[in-house]
């Protein structure tokens, strides 16, 4: 039994087709990348998985139950979490304070304050920002909101986590870094859906990869597999790989 | 509970128990008064504030809670109904009353709740002004025997309460999730938060404490027009006192519903129906310049002397900016 099923998602907005029956599966501890162009329709795939957009036609199955139409903080419960391509931050918390809110809401959430702390604490520090614990996250660069936005999105112990570009603006080192962090949250148990740009963090990372283009899925296999594919060199990978 | 915590409840306690004392030492019925204004308009703003300011939702019908608390408190209160009952029935219509506003308002995002608030409270008022048009004064009996002390105990009674509560939900999970909602409320509910309950939990809460205010105003109060509490005067009060002093903070609206409140009667004595304008000015300078409000003046001064502190060459060890809770002395806005 796959973790999540995706079946014949689509959604437009408007005139315009940004996901069009778009079907594919992500196994219990896999890192799956969904890669493709600007505009492709990958963060609208992610906000339909997350309910934060609802589908024109389609179904999300999580578990073997079918989230579409639940409200976003259920399906959070349920055990999807995610980070924000443009981050959501609580500006005028603290740091602590904004993970405290995944740790003390979530899946599971922490059966005290203190626990939670302790724990959010230790979160933050391994995203290295355990130093910046106790600024006002409106003091942070936009790095350091995206490691809060990870940390917190953890927090909530999700079963699976869906990561948007959080590797963008980073260089070479800290992509590094970023991969190790991913490999080892796959370590605990969470299964990772990853949108990247990043093609050496695409091959580097995932166990599958499946390629969105103008709304609609072309290719998916192992990453050595869709980098060699014609088509999805000439319609994205020709830009950024070839 | 952390040091801070217990600090804030100590002073809290001994400022309550200093307060109880005044009407042993003094005599004079213009303090007594003016105090019980201050304790009113302590507990209007810092009811406002768990919907407005910690929950981030404008409520601009504030003055309907506190009318409906009000008016159901006087007229079963002087029908010879006991006066707990009338208090407790007096805060829980106008929690039934946010609850039908609430509920609809909230599913529709956006303004729709400030403009829906607004709009029911105005109707609320014009509908007491139509349907209560006369006077209510208290029966002769009980003018005779009227006294201010027990009213005092009630109002201070009354406003330590409320000051407990906000204490209270601003350490809570509740409060915390609230902040989230305020924050950015689709983030919060990525992370399991439910805005709608939180909205409705906040807007319950401020809904039970002005309508407690309400009750207070009509055991205080010798003879009113009924309709009098549901002016759009309080909820304005409310909102800038709390404005001023520093919105979702626990001791900002308390700080400016002090202020407000003698500023405002000094004002009354000298320049009569000037406060308004200056009032509004001051406002909307503080919503400019200082949007933590006037406790933000005093964590501005804490970071310049820390800064200070570790800039002076014998501070050998880092001193950090001791960081609190999310709405303790610490603006929400900055
Ligand atoms: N809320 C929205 N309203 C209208 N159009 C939208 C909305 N969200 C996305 N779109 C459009 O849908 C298409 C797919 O957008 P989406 O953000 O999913 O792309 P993406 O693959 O994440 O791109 P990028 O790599 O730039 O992040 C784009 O044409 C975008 O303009
Ligand atoms: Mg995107």
């Amino acid at each position: 039994m796959p973790l999540l099923k995706v079946e014949g998602l689509s959604k437009s907005f408007g005139g315009l087709q940004a996901v069009s029956g778009v079907s594919f599966q992500v196994a219990e501890g896999e890192i799956l990348g969904l890669i493709g162009p600007n505009g492709s329709g990958k963060t609208t795939v992610l906000n339909l998985i997350t309910g934060f957009l609802q589908p024109n036609a389609g179904a999300i199955w999580f578990c073997d139950e079918n989230v579409v139409n639940l409200p976003r903080h259920q399906i959070c419960r349920r055990g999807i979490a995610r980070t924000f391509q443009l981050t959501k931050p609580f500006l005028n918390i603290t740091a602590l304070e904004n993970v405290l809110v995944g740790r003390m809401y979530g899946r599971q959430p922490a059966p005290s304050r203190k626990a939670a702390e302790e724990e959010s604490l230790a979160l933050l520090e391994r995203v290295g920002l355990g130093d910046k614990a106790h600024s006002l996250v409106k003091d942070l660069s936009l790095m350091q909101r995206k490691k809060v936005e990870l940390a917190r999105a953890l927090a909530a112990k999700p079963k699976l986590l869906l990561l948007d570009e959080i590797m963008a603006g980073l260089n070479p080192a800290e992509v590094d870094d970023a991969m190790h962090l991913i490999r080892e949250i796959r370590s605990w148990n969470i299964t990772l859906i990853v949108v990247e740009h990043i093609v050496k963090a695409i091959l580097g990372l995932c166990d599958r990869v499946v390629v969105l283009n103008m709304g609609e899925k072309i290719a998916e296999g192992a990453p050595q597999e869709i980098v060699h594919d014609p088509h999805v060199i000439e319609v994205y990978l020709g830009k950024v790989y070839a | 509970m952390s040091r801070r915590d217990i600090a804030f409840i100590i002073s809290t306690l001994i400022a309550a128990a200093a307060l109880a004392v005044v009407p042993t030492i003094t005599t004079k019925e213009s303090v007594i008064n003016l105090l019980v204004l201050v304790y009113i308009y302590v507990m209007m703003a810092s009811s406002w504030n768990i919907i407005g300011g910690i929950a981030g939702q404008v409520n601009l019908g504030h003055a309907a809670f506190f009318g409906l608390g009000s008016l159901v408190s006087r007229i079963l209160w002087t029908k010879g109904w006991p006066l707990s009952i009338s208090l407790i029935l007096g805060a829980l219509v106008p929690v039934a009353f946010a609850l039908l506003i609430g509920a609809p308002s909230f599913k529709l995002r956006g303004v729709y709740f400030a403009i829906g608030t607004l709009a029911m409270a105005q109707i609320l008022f014009i509908t007491t002004r139509n349907l209560f048009p006369m006077i209510s004064s208290l029966p002769t009996e009980a003018l005779s025997t009227y006294s201010l002390a027990p009213r005092y105990y009630m109002a201070l009674g009354m406003t330590l309460l409320t000051v407990l509560v906000v204490f209270w939900l601003s350490r809570s999970r509740w409060g915390l999730g609230m902040v989230a909602v305020r924050e950015e409320t689709s983030a919060a509910e990525s992370l399991g938060v439910s805005a709608l309950q939180h909205k409705l939990l906040a807007l319950c809460l401020s809904a039970l404490f002005a309508g407690l205010a309400g009750g207070v105003f009509a055991y205080y109060s010798a003879g009113y027009y009924l309709f009098f509490p549901f002016f759009p005067t309080w909820t304005f009060d409310a909102v800038m006192a709390t404005y001023i002093g520093g919105t979702g903070t626990v001791i900002g609206p308390i700080i400016g519903a002090v202020f407000y409140v003698l500023v405002k009667e000094i004002l009354a004595l000298r320049f009569v129906e000037l406060h308004p304008f200056i009032f509004g000015t001051l406002f909307i300078l503080v919503v400019l310049f200082l949007p933590g409000g006037m406790i933000q003046i005093w964590s501005r001064l804490r970071r310049l002397l820390v800064r200070k502190s570790t800039l002076a060459p014998s501070a050998a060890k880092e001193e950090q900016v001791p960081e609190t809770n999310m709405v303790h002395d610490r603006p929400a806005v900055e």
